[in-house]
């Protein structure tokens, strides 16, 4: 019987060293097995497992989990299955399941991997250690050894010897970062939230370009996997990029030239354009199966009809907006821009260009602030929704502009603001999408034309409506509830101070 | 745990190589073998290159639990380990009644090693006048080699004649014709007589007098792990099939 140890790294010319000299009179001998498979170490785009010290390898057939925290597990892999749902169960699947399930698992390297084993034999042939090997020889040349040193029974003193000798040649014990060191390091370093520093006495001008050449990258990063289409994340990611810089571009006031401004947003704006029939399609298409849970089973028939037709135009879009983004035009105008922000020339400075961030920041919140105070002392159940749409769109800029400027405030009654915000925030967002979903799936009901499936189609739609319509009703009230939360005295006070010197008005 | 004993009263009828191949051919199928060389003359140990422990001569061996684990040997396959035990008949008869018996220390250590493996093959010493029916009490299982010569043909009756004085089960008993030479016509005509005058005793597959067989101690390894597509290995590997199913039935 054979007994398994730890899983030992070593980069693969210390394998000649480790086989070239006998181990306590036993000899080492090679063998690789004839043959090689591919390999590849896959993780999302946000390296959601490399930051979690976590390593997927696909090899051959089998998908191993390496964890720093829980060792190694590993199932058979699931041919063409990129998102963890699509995973055969197993307790790799369980492991990830941590994972967003909007995030494709990408190969972010690959290879080929051979395997062979390590004897170490006495004078009589007779075998007294050994150690399976794996070779992963990297796309880019980089190549590793993974050994397992296996145990023949009565034998322990050959087994400790090999173990040694491993060890003494450069071996380690694998963890997840030993693999991720075969990765070249230019093809890491994806960061959807990048942290960008505004200093308390950094212009006003400074801090808003540097917000801006901050999130220009994010947004470029993303355009291969949206046209790659290979998950809704990116687009999404991009989004977000763009909308805030465009948040910056309107939230700082008077920064830069007005005019200019004005130029800039019609920029951005334009870009952001092109992406909205795609990412709302997606956002239907992920909540199918919420949807569907709405509405009793019989009304899925004409639901599962309608988003096969959303499919449909989907995959029109998808090629619609790649075909933008590879675009000479697209190319010249994100460039034109990044260059514009990167060098600053021809940045024209407004009237607040030169104040300090601290300062300009306290103003525009307070402002904002009040301005929210306002709108929701109206609040009631008849509040028409244009009003409680217009206090979304204050509370996101607020949100907005307390993260740009995370940085000049004290972190804690920062945290203790946001907190409640953030609860609002997802109330008034859940109540503007149910009202949004009843108009849109409205409009599409109304656009079906002569398609066969017409009235089913229209009267599930019609059941979907109503429920959404009561979901928004109910929602209405959770509001209320969370404006009180976010209005109480304490949070009054904390935000006196920390904007507007402790000063009542 | 099964155990499984190849036997001849008879020296020279390929007893060991059987073994050897036997314990490796229900290794690679799947089973967790312990292969006891028992026979200081055969000597499986040797063709699996395990060097024969010196400790392991004197009596007091079965009774020491530690000694007894600690001298089994990993082979260099898979699910497959040895006990190059060199010992006398004498011992081994002790071996066997502790192994199947009472409250003897040795039934307590085998528990711990019982959980280890699922068949325990046993090389027995040939020698049926010494050799205590324990052996066949213990046994699930004896596998017999017979050379299709007038001379085994009286050595494999006094087996059964043993058999049957000892209240033994004759089903236990499973023969196979090992060494035979398809261009002797004496062979063929001993097998037919001999598979006719004992019905079910003998096994379909027979072992050829082959070449690999011999080459076996050049090679120290087993037939079916060197040549498994020769006629030997092909022989050994279809005797397997017939033991296992024989077994398991």
């Amino acid at each position: 019987m054979t007994a398994r140890g730890e899983t030992f790294y070593m980069p693969a010319a210390c394998l000649t060293k480790l086989a070239e000299r006998n181990v306590q009179n036993l000899t080492p001998v090679l063998d690789w097995t004839e043959g090689n498979r591919p390999f590849a170490i896959r993780d999302s785009f946000d390296q959601r497992l490399r930051t979690t010290r976590r390593l997927l390898l696909e090899d051959g057939s089998l998908m191993e989990l390496l964890s720093t925290a829980d060792g190694m597990c590993s199932q058979p892999a699931t041919p063409g299955a990129s998102f963890v749902a699509e995973f055969a169960e197993g307790p790799v699947k369980a492991a990830l399941a941590d994972l967003s399930p909007l995030r494709a698992l990408l190969s972010i390297t690959s290879g080929i991997a051979r395997s062979g084993r390590l004897a170490l034999v006495d004078d009589e042939g007779k075998t007294r250690a050994r150690a399976q090997l794996r070779e992963l020889e990297s796309s880019s040349g980089n190549a590793v050894i993974l050994l397992t040193p296996q145990g023949l029974r009565g034998y322990d003193t050959a087994l400790h010897d090999l173990v040694a000798r491993i060890r003494d040649c450069g071996g380690t014990p694998l963890a997840a970062g030993n693999l991720y060191r075969m990765i070249e390091p230019a093809s890491t370093g994806y960061v959807a939230k990048p942290r960008i520093e505004v200093g308390r006495e950094e212009t006003a001008l400074d801090a808003a370009s540097d917000l801006i050449t901050g999130y220009l990258p994010v947004a470029r990063a993303n355009e291969q996997g949206i046209i790659a289409d290979l998950d809704t994340e990116f687009l999404h990611d991009y989004r977000i990029a763009l909308r805030k810089i465009r948040s910056v571009l309107s939230l700082f006031k008077d920064v830069y030239d007005p005019e200019q401004t004005a130029e800039l947003k019609a920029r951005f704006s334009a870009l952001m354009a092109q992406t909205g029939p795609l990412r709302d399609l997606d956002v239907y298409l992920l909540g199918q199966q919420s949807f569907r849970d709405l509405v009793p089973e019989r009304m899925h028939s004409g639901l599962d009809r309608m988003f096969a037709l959303l499919r449909h135009r989907r995959t029109v879009e998808q090629a619609t907006l790649a075909a933008h983004l590879r675009s000479k035009g697209y190319q010249k105008d994100i460039k034109a821009l990044a260059r514009m922000f990167a060098r600053r020339r021809k940045l024209l400075p407004g009237p607040n260009a030169s104040r300090a961030s601290y300062d300009l920041a306290c103003e525009l919140i307070w402002k904002r602030y009040r301005r929210i105070r306002r709108i929701a002392a109206e609040l009631n159940a008849r509040t028409p929704d244009e009003e409680v749409h217009e206090l979304r769109i204050e509370c996101k800029k607020l949100r907005y502009l307390m993260e740009f400027f995370g940085s000049v405030f004290p972190q804690d009654d920062f945290a203790n603001i946001l907190k409640p915000l953030k609860k609002l925030q997802d109330s008034l967002g859940l109540f503007n999408d149910y009202a949004v979903q009843q108009t849109k799936l409205q409009v599409f009901a109304d656009d079906l034309g002569d398609d066969p499936h017409k009235l089913e189609i229209a009267q599930n739609i019609g059941a979907l409506v109503i429920v959404l319509h009561q979901k928004q009703v109910a929602e209405r009230e959770k509001i209320i509830a969370a404006f009180a939360r976010f209005n109480s005295n304490k949070m009054q006070r904390t935000i006196r101070e920390l904007f507007h010197d402790g000063k009542e008005a | 745990m099964q155990i499984i004993a190849c036997y001849s009263n008879k020296g020279g009828v390929g007893k060991t190589a059987t073994a050897v191949n036997l314990a490796y051919a229900f290794a690679a199928s799947g089973r967790r073998v312990l292969l006891c060389d028992l026979d200081p003359q055969g000597a499986s140990g040797f063709y699996f290159r395990v060097k024969p422990s010196k400790k392991l001569t004197d009596a007091r061996f079965f009774e020491d639990v530690e000694r007894f684990t600690k001298a089994i040997r990993g082979s260099d396959y898979d699910n497959l380990d040895i006990l190059p035990a060199n010992m006398s008949f004498r011992e081994f008869d002790v071996f066997l009644s502790r192994m199947k018996n009472g409250q003897s220390r040795l039934k307590k250590a085998l528990k711990a090693v019982k959980s280890d493996y699922d068949l325990v093959l046993l090389d027995c010493p040939p020698n049926i006048s010494m050799l205590s029916e324990n052996v066949f009490h213990a046994a699930d299982a004896v596998v017999v080699p017979v050379i299709p010569t007038t001379l085994s043909q009286r050595t494999f009756e006094q087996l059964l004649e043993f058999f049957g004085n000892s209240d033994l089960p004759e089903d236990k008993i499973h023969a196979f014709f090992s060494m035979v030479q398809g261009i002797k016509s004496l062979h063929g005509e001993i097998i037919a007589t001999m598979t006719d005058a004992h019905p079910r005793r003998f096994t379909q597959a027979t072992i050829p007098f082959a070449s690999e067989i011999e080459r076996m101690g050049l090679a120290r390894a087993p037939v079916l792990a060197t040549a498994p597509n020769s006629r030997a290995g092909k022989a050994y590997q279809a005797l397997f099939e017939e033991i296992a199913g024989r077994a398991n039935g």
